[in-house]
């Protein structure tokens, strides 16, 4: 790298400029040389505009916007300039690579995106070329660490700054989510769209990030840190009032949250107390059984239909319990040992859940029919409205689910900075020196695993009434190990982390319908290629950023790869 | 005589057939410092770990103020013995300060719920606790790097973090495990006097060292342990006199290994010249 940036160096500005012309340039010109979608379609979702010139909309209008950000950030005195162009170039690069590919795959090969049947279509050529050129010639301009604000602002100049932020955070969410539209059979070109959005987004993002904005701004909301709670939530639950306000939307944001949750619980046994648990799934399973049989549904084991709140922690308590049971093996199994017994636990449930042992999951069957929630007489699963503004249906499940992310988070944050906390993050950096500090081992990772099984159970509890149905189907072992992978791949102990490695995980699949058979390679390279650059997650808690960050030094700088959209966005979700 | 702080009455610690540790038993009085010395191999370890819970004595018992000690590192640190490792083990990736508020864990009462909640009892200690951890990285010098990582200190620091880290436990006995390896001799000076401050603060201290100058010049007492027993103990002037402490330590004195090197030369000479006849 060194030596092509020794070469390219007197060339740096311009070969930036050129890039930046040429992705201006790629976005006005035809993308394929034939018609993917001749039917009418009413949403910019067709690929209709893939082969008309000057068409704007979509992906292309993102490139556009990348590349006149590229001239701007080349003239404009942008602190950490070669870091944002060099972000702004993936951003270009990864959108003409994406739909480039898509192109190339549906047209059946190279002809479909260069010269076919007397038609001509460089699009994606020309913004390969200018990504390409914009990161190389930031590259040899020497690109410098993200800059670091200093600025002081007064209180009331800090909450309106946070709540414009939290207000934008809000849109680019509803944007993210609906991205490339509902995915599925309808609508074929889902997958691509949202992909393309997501490079443009990430390369946004990274450039973002670049210039120290975000920092200040998650600094600025760590001082203010009881107001920024309070705007999240409440932008959180106006996302109904967005893009995003169709039951479609809320079913997927709502399915997000159940899992978001999790996904918090399972980062204090994984990310706290560095409990590695490969049968997590199989808790949030106990607590929407629980919750079932609990439910009066006609093939309930029990009789009793329970309020909610007191079934849902009912439902906690249970799966409590058994998460105490499985992690008593942890007195005396440690590190790959324990993620054996937790495999094998997470096998017991989905085996004896479908054979239907002790009559309590109906098997096979199902415990289908369970009836939706009401509150006030407001069945959750209609439509609702909210004085003279008819609300989608879901919208009660939604705001409900938000609301147990937000308790999920609050026992995650309370827990983490306290002693209890503290004697996790202890046992995880080294066991033997944590006994010799007093800490009892033993009880502290017994109280991780029980802490973190009730949090799933409850989660369970909420999934069980807004499904309607509850499978051992929904527990098995690929959901225990997407939710791993979405701590992992989020950044372990972090929160906004969590979030937003369980959207992206879940997101995905309902975007990408169409590929469902690519799902889990997509899914095993991206976890690839994140670990190799940014083996501390996306949004990595603070002590892991720099415990990991230290160990690659001469590998590629850590933050190289494109950061995921929204990494504080989808924090709120 | 009043009841020692520290007491280790016939420690024997086997291991399959070796026997690490034979019948040592110790005295620590309350607000000195103890050295214990030996050559490699001779024990010294063991015999730390038997005080620390981390090994049970085969037979023995190691008593604080009267009361016999249970074998579990964590009940050890609770009564009032707290370590510091040979190897330094701090918490990498966690903070100075939260590294010295682990060390407070267990003088902290808040259980789960009251982390769960943080009600105003829960602030109140908590604060009390981050306080208190403040004191003590004031006391070992390291005042202003409180958000440091501990990964990121320093060696020296490291070894004083370690320090304050034992001391939040509020122990009665501090067992600092060679202090000063890989220090030069302005940190050696400097870890010297902060040993005299643990001690001014009414805390005994036992100290394993390589480094017998080191020991010499700080301890009250010093033992001194060869292949698991207990040759020597004494004032330090004491020890540094016997001439078995000399010789377990750097063999016997020149003269003496002379005379025997020239006896073995004759004899070799003598029986050469035997053959020679032959």
């Amino acid at each position: 790298m060194n030596k092509v940036s020794n070469i390219v160096r007197p060339f740096a500005r311009p070969l930036v400029l050129v890039g930046g012309v040429l992705l201006i340039v790629a976005a006005l010109l035809p993308w394929a040389t034939f018609v993917l979608n001749e039917g009418p379609y009413p949403d910019k979702a067709t690929l209709q505009f893939f082969d008309a010139p000057f068409a704007v909309t979509g992906f292309r209008f993102h490139l556009l916007l990348l590349g006149l950000l590229v001239l701007i950030a080349s003239f404009a005195p942008v602190p950490s300039r070669a870091r944002v162009l060099r972000a702004l170039g993936w951003g270009g690069l990864l959108v003409s690579v994406i739909s480039g590919l898509f192109i190339t795959i549906e047209g059946g090969g190279l002809g479909a995106i260069t010269a076919a049947d007397g038609a001509t279509a460089f699009g994606a050529l020309v913004g390969l070329v200018g990504g390409a050129a914009v990161i190389l010639g930031a590259i040899a301009l020497g690109v410098e660490p993200p800059a670091h604000w200093t600025l002081k602002l007064p209180t009331a100049a800090a909450y309106a700054v946070l709540v414009v932020v939290f207000v934008l955070v809000l849109l680019g969410v509803s944007l993210v989510l609906t991205a490339g539209g509902q995915g599925g059979a309808a609508n074929p070109y889902a997958g691509p769209l949202f992909l393309a959005f997501l490079g443009f987004a990430a390369g946004a993002m990274a450039a973002l990030s670049a210039t120290g904005a975000i920092r200040f701004v998650s600094e600025l909301s760590e001082k203010h840190r009881i107001f920024s709670v309070v705007v999240l939530l409440l932008c959180a639950l106006l996302l109904p009032f967005t893009d995003a306000g169709s039951e479609y939307w809320m079913t997927v944001a709502a399915n997000i949250g159940i899992y978001a949750a999790t996904a918090i619980g399972l980062n204090i046994v994984v990310g706290l107390a560095g409990l590695l648990d490969l049968g997590y799934v199989a808790f949030m399973g106990i607590g929407a059984l629980v919750a079932a049989n609990f439910s009066g549904a006609a093939a309930a084991a029990f009789g009793v239909h329970l309020p909610f709140p007191v079934a849902a922690v009912i439902a906690a308590v249970v799966a409590g319990i058994f998460g105490a049971i499985v992690g008593s093996p942890t007195l005396r199994v440690r590190g790959d040992y324990l993620a054996i017994v937790t495999l094998a636990f997470g096998e017991i449930f989905t085996r004896s859940a479908q054979n239907n042992i002790g009559g309590l999951t109906n098997g096979a069957n199902a415990i289908p029919g369970i009836p939706a929630l009401s509150l006030f007489g407001a069945d959750f699963n209609k439509s609702f409205t909210l004085g003279s503004i008819k609300l989608p249906a879901g919208v009660l499940y939604y705001v409900l689910i938000v609301l147990l992310v937000a308790l999920v988070m609050t026992v995650f944050a309370n827990l983490k900075f306290s002693r209890i906390g503290r004697a996790w993050i202890a046992i995880r950096e080294d066991e033997d020196a944590a006994r010799a500090m007093g800490i009892r081992t033993g009880q502290a990772k017994i109280l991780a695993f029980l802490v973190g099984a009730m949090l799933a159970g409850l989660a369970g509890a909420v999934f069980a009434h807004k499904n309607g149905t509850v499978s051992y189907e929904s527990f098995k072992f690929l959901e225990s190990v997407t939710l791993l992978a979405a701590v992992i791949l989020g950044g372990m102990g972090s929160i906004p982390g969590a979030v937003l490695g369980a959207s992206l995980l879940f997101v995905l699949p309902e975007k990408l319908r169409e590929f469902s058979e690519y799902r889990l390679l997509i899914f095993g390279l991206a976890l690839v290629l994140i670990m190799r650059f940014r083996p501390q997650g996306l949004v990595p808690d603070r002590h892991r950023r720099a415990e990991l960050a230290d160990e690659d030094v001469g590998g590629a700088p850590v933050d190289e790869v494109h950061e995921v959209p929204g990494a504080v966005k989808e924090a709120k979700a | 005589m009043s009841t020692p702080v520290l007491e280790a009455r016939d420690v024997s610690m086997v291991f399959g057939g070796l026997k690490a540790l034979k019948n040592v038993s110790l005295q620590l009085e309350e607000g000195k410092i103890l050295g214990l010395i030996g050559p490699n191999g001779a024990g010294k370890t063991t015999f730390f770990n038997c005080l620390t819970g981390l090994y049970t004595p085969t037979t023995g018992s190691v008593l604080l103020k009267g009361t016999t000690l249970p074998g579990d590192p964590a009940k050890v640190t609770t009564a009032g013995v707290a370590r510091t490792f040979q190897n330094i083990r701090l918490f990498p990736s966690m903070t100075v300060l939260e590294n010295v508020l682990v060390g407070r864990h267990v003088r902290m009462k808040q259980g789960p719920l009251a982390s769960l909640f943080h009600g105003p009892a829960y602030r109140k200690g908590e604060n009390a606790a981050k306080e208190r951890s403040r004191e003590l990285l004031e006391f070992v010098g390291l005042s202003g790097l409180e958000d440091e990582l501990a990964r990121n200190l320093p060696y020296g620091d490291q070894r004083r973090l370690e320090i304050a880290r034992a001391l939040a436990t509020d122990p009665a006995v501090l067992l600092l495990d060679e202090p000063t390896a890989g220090m030069n001799p302005q940190e050696t000076e400097a870890a010297r006097q902060l040993i005299f401050a643990i001690r001014e603060t009414g805390v005994s201290v036992v100290v394993i060292e390589h480094d017998i100058k080191f020991i010499f010049g700080l301890c009250d007492q010093v033992s001194v342990l060869v292949q698991g027993e207990l040759l020597v103990e004494g004032t330090p002037d004491v020890v540094r006199g016997d001439p078995r402490v000399v010789e377990a330590y750097l063999g016997k004195p020149p003269d003496e290994v002379e005379a025997e090197v020239a006896s073995v030369v004759e004899e070799q000479q003598h029986r050469g010249a035997q053959e020679g006849q032959a």
